[in-house]
């Protein structure tokens, strides 16, 4: 089984959900020590919102290797600085009103299995944590979630054409859930489970 | 560089630096923006007046530039250290205390911010109300001595202080993380206490002697 990096994003608070037995065997990078790995080695990439997505793009032809090879690219955030040619600037909902802010699931997926939308939308009653615009979709990619505002696709999935998936999040970290007391702490040990099966070799593929 | 005092922004890369050095609203107070992997390589900010680093920098690249820095400001220049940056770890004098993230003290209706104003008549606030540089805390700093604290915890300890003790240039350290937050669409507060804080900025450089 080829090993799941995950890039060390800014700032020093590490991730709690790398401390769980679920996210064992997970290897580590700074952003900044990417030029100089070959990325076709891993099976998945975790990126965090936090990253520095400058040094990230500028590692656009690897990661595009790392697609090409089967690679399953787990992103997180706004994206500021667009990675691969099908990807565009974040999208903000136009305001915080509570009617653009709510979640909607349009497509069943093994990461968000038993989690309740009303989990999502809100975080100790508050709404906006989840996912406030989107990440403009490429063509053939599965929506997830959408936001209420401008049914903004938030979570996607995309089976690139030239290899590789992507699944992408358009908001703050899916792992930032892990402690949660809401059905919401099942996402980070639910995509580990997800992502394993997909750098598998052996095991039976999910769909996505 | 023009007579006008020149401010040079650190940008981190991640999509809240971007998304806040980038906002037509603020971007016309800095007069360039330069990129925290390139700061010990390119030292040409050191030419500028103010350093101001946006919050939550990768502490690694900030050491990297720790002399710089110390340069800069014996050159009587400004740095701004917005929070989460690890600045204890750059910047002089700055003595940071973690404290639990009070993530969630408003939802209680009438609950006490813990914040205090540290100098009230201080220029900052005729730009800003305490009530912008309001929400949740990461931690405190101990104002140096002779340093002027903005923002105090009633617990004790300075959010936000101006420096002038130090060193013989200007250090304005906070734990707050504004640029995050703003940039992330999230926080009104964080928009205001921007709004506020880079006009006061700007006139505060104009003003020195």
């Amino acid at each position: 089984m080829k090993a799941i990096l995950y890039v060390r994003p800014l700032g020093h608070e590490p991730a709690s959900f790398l401390d769980r037995p679920y996210a064992q065997g997970i290897v580590q990078q700074r952003v900044y020590d990417l030029p100089g790995l070959d990325l076709t080695r891993y099976g998945a990439i975790l990126v965090s919102a936090h990253t520095d997505q400058r040094a990230f793009a500028a590692c656009s032809k690897q990661i595009t290797a790392f697609l090409d090879a089967g690679g399953l690219l787990v992103f997180n955030g706004h994206i500021a600085y667009p990675f691969l040619p099908e990807l565009a600037l974040f999208v903000p909902v136009p305001g915080f009103s509570l009617n653009l802010l709510q979640i909607r699931r349009t497509a069943e997926h093994p990461v968000f299995d038993g989690v309740d939308p009303h989990d999502l939308t809100f975080r100790r009653g508050v709404a906006g944590f989840y996912g406030r615009g989107h990440n403009p979709l490429p063509q053939g990619a599965l929506v997830l979630h959408r936001l209420s505002g401008n049914d903004a696709p938030l979570d996607w999935v995309w089976q690139r054409p030239a290899g590789g998936t992507v699944f992408m999040h358009g908001g703050n970290n899916l792992w930032m859930y892990a402690d949660d007391p809401s059905s919401a702490a099942r996402i980070a040990p639910q995509l580990m489970a997800w992502v394993t099966a997909q750098v598998e070799p052996h095991a039976e593929k999910e769909p996505a | 560089m023009s007579s006008m005092p020149c401010i040079v922004a650190v940008d981190g890369g991640a999509y809240f630096h971007r998304a806040t050095l980038a906002d037509a609203r603020f971007a016309p107070y800095f007069d360039d923006v330069m990129y925290a992997p390139e700061l010990a390589a390119k030292l040409d900010w050191m030419e500028a007046d103010c350093l101001f680093v946006t919050s939550r920098q990768d502490p690694a690249l900030m050491q990297a530039v720790r002399q710089p820095i110390a340069d800069f400001l014996a050159a009587g220049k400004t740095v701004v250290a917005m929070g989460e940056s690890q600045a204890e770890t750059w910047l002089p004098g700055v003595a940071w205390h973690t404290s639990e993230v009070n993530f969630w003290w408003w939802l209680t209706p009438g609950a006490d911010s813990g914040l205090r104003v540290g100098t009230s008549e201080h220029d900052l606030f005729k730009h800003l109300t305490l009530a912008d540089t309001t929400w949740h805390q990461h931690g405190y700093l101990d104002a140096p001595p002779g340093a002027t604290s903005l923002v105090n915890r009633a617990a004790g300890g300075s959010i936000l202080y101006e420096d002038r003790a130090t060193t013989p240039g200007r250090i304005v350290a906070t734990t707050l993380d504004p640029c995050y937050h703003h940039g992330s669409n999230f926080m009104p507060a964080t928009t205001r206490f921007l709004t506020g804080f880079l006009p006061w900025l700007r006139g505060s450089l104009a003003n020195k002697d």
